[in-house]
């Protein structure tokens, strides 16, 4: 009988705590979005003390890191998990995952202060900056961050491609390079894309690492492409100003858009991860 | 010749996963172990974080306590929905439990710390608390928790269950006498890679939790607590002399030994389970 009422307990408190969250996340935010409508999504002010609460630079800013991170992360996670599955010896796995296991090892905070202390004195002096704080620092940050979980994923990938196309490919004469790019791959394609997609989910919402490194002012970069501009992301804007902002007001529900806009991205990622690709 | 051309092409692209971690490691080290004295684990708290020989103590206690506590509150919990996944869900309500679990896993732990700001900080007035940093903690770890729960027991041969159900045993002494003793080990392994987890989380205790000094050890749920990450940060963002700065890498050196150990136990635990299973 407690073993029912135990199971029943656990089932209604998560379900509560699950509403709860939703119910959190919406009726934080909604202040914000009956005052100021969707506009502020595009809008490129974010002043707090004039209320205009725009969020299109710490947009562009996290939508910058995550290209950077991910242009960098994945052909070498991807690379890494080839070369871990398909070319290395048994005996070397082990190396590999023990370097892959000290990346996921290390909190944000330290590579926060890892970024400090060599990233950006290196950008400093070698682009020849006033400060190190940039688009470039967060985004070179968070590509060793999510590296650890697109190669392991994209491992579980390769791994999974059923022998009989290992054997398949090999019968009919394919060379290695035939067989990597026009069997293994492709097989593995599922894998390595909901990989991306979680690691992409990850990498949105890293706080520490790239609060550290981003610079936290709120301007778009000019041009465009100026990546080596201080600038904000959603998750270092919330870092930032979440101490300051006094509960109820109006800059409290415009970073609980700012957590709701993150929120739903993740969850959209998510949710494309999870579905069973298409054959 | 192609192909041993894009197997070295590959093998450059990956050596940085090879380089990077061990430089990240030998660097920790350097800058990490000069601080290790005996002033880093005195006993004495009382200059708590301010001068640059400051004990980090309270910082490991703080830590410790609530990822292991987060843990422990969300343990039974994630047996419980283990347990209805497994006996009484069907088919479409597994499929929505992995579903929510994974989605709700996916969320920032940013997020749930605004959460826990919001509800048990302001709502409930707690204030900065070892119990809102816990709860916080243990909401982020619990979809990774019942995930894992749910797979230790799924990995029970169904010949087990079925043959103890002939038998006319009940589910509490299916429970106990035929998934506790094969699934305890894996769950074990999921235990503490959580506590491994929690330990590494900064932003979600950022607001909830800690403070930057003044608190040792705490005297009840209710009072803050200070912790390795925390400190990490306030010490990353604010210090510019050089002995302090110091601190700051040897409490990185502790925070990443401590979290290591964890997942080393986590690891050898596993391995026997393999080897035995």
């Amino acid at each position: 009988m407690w073993l029912r009422s135990w199971i029943r307990f656990s089932v209604i408190a998560s379900l509560a705590l699950v509403l709860l969250f939703v119910g959190f996340l919406l009726s934080a935010s909604a202040p914000f979005f009956f005052n100021y409508g969707l506009s502020p999504i595009i809008a490129r002010e974010w002043y707090p003390y004039e209320n205009l609460y725009g969020l299109l630079p710490a947009l562009i800013g996290s939508a910058w890191v995550i290209v950077i991170a991910l242009s960098l992360a994945l052909p070498c996670g991807l690379a890494t998990a080839i070369v871990s599955v398909e070319i290395l010896p048994q005996r070397y796995h082990g190396l590999i995952n023990v370097c892959i296991d000290i990346l996921a090892g290390i909190p944000s905070v330290v590579y926060g202060l890892l970024g400090i202390a060599l990233l950006l004195p290196w950008l400093e002096n070698n682009l020849d900056l006033l400060s190190g704080h940039s688009l470039l620092a967060a985004g070179l940050l968070l590509s060793v961050m999510i590296l650890p979980t697109i190669t392991r994923l994209s491992q579980d990938a390769l791994r999974d491609v059923d022998t009989s196309y290992r054997e398949a490919a090999r019968s009919l004469g394919l060379d290695w390079s035939q067989r990597l790019f026009s069997v293994l791959l492709p097989q593995a394609w599922p894998g390595i894309r909901s990989a991306s997609l979680l690691a992409t989910g990850r990498g949105l919402g890293e706080t520490i690492a790239v609060m550290l490194v981003v610079g936290s002012i709120d301007r778009i970069p000019q041009p465009w492409y100026n990546l080596l501009a201080p600038a904000q992301t959603i998750t270092s804007r919330i870092g930032r100003e979440m101490g300051e902002a006094s509960v109820g007001s109006s800059q409290w529900s415009a970073l609980m858009a700012c957590a709701l806009v993150l929120t739903l991205s993740v969850l959209l990622l998510s949710l494309l991860a999870q579905r069973p690709a298409r054959t | 010749m192609a192909n041993r051309c894009t197997q070295v092409l590959l093998i450059l692209l990956a050596l940085p996963a090879l380089a990077v971690p061990l430089a990240c490691l030998i660097y920790l080290l350097m800058r990490g172990l000069p601080g290790f004295d005996s002033s880093l684990f005195s006993l004495n708290f009382s200059s708590a974080g301010f001068d640059d020989k400051h004990s980090v103590i309270p910082q490991i206690m703080g830590s410790l306590a609530l990822s292991v506590l987060s843990c422990l509150l969300a343990l039974p919990l994630a047996i419980g929905l283990s347990l209805y996944n497994r006996l009484y869900a069907g088919p479409r309500s597994k499929l929505f439990m992995q579903h929510l679990l994974t989605s709700f896993q996916s969320i920032p732990p940013l997020v749930y710390g605004l959460f826990g700001l919001l509800i048990f900080v302001h709502f409930l007035g707690w204030g900065l608390s070892l119990a809102a940093g816990t709860i916080v903690l243990a909401m982020i770890i619990l979809p990774v928790l019942t995930l894992n729960t749910i797979h230790a027991i799924e990995r029970v041969p169904q010949d087990y269950t079925d043959a103890a159900r002939a038998l006319g045993m009940s589910a509490s002494q299916i429970i106990w006498h035929v998934w506790r003793p094969r699934a305890w080990r894996s769950l074990l392994t999921g235990l503490f890679l959580a506590v491994a987890r929690t330990l590494s989380e900064t932003a979600p205790i950022l607001f909830t939790a800690t403070v930057f000094s003044g608190a040792s050890w705490p005297d009840s749920l209710l009072s803050p607590v200070t912790s390795l990450q925390t400190h990490i940060f306030y010490l990353a963002q604010e210090a510019v002399d050089e002995n302090t700065v110091a601190r700051a890498w040897s409490s990185a050196l502790v925070l990443v030994t401590l979290v290591t150990m964890f997942s080393v136990i986590a690891h050898l635990l596993n391995k026997r389970h393999i080897k035995h299973g």
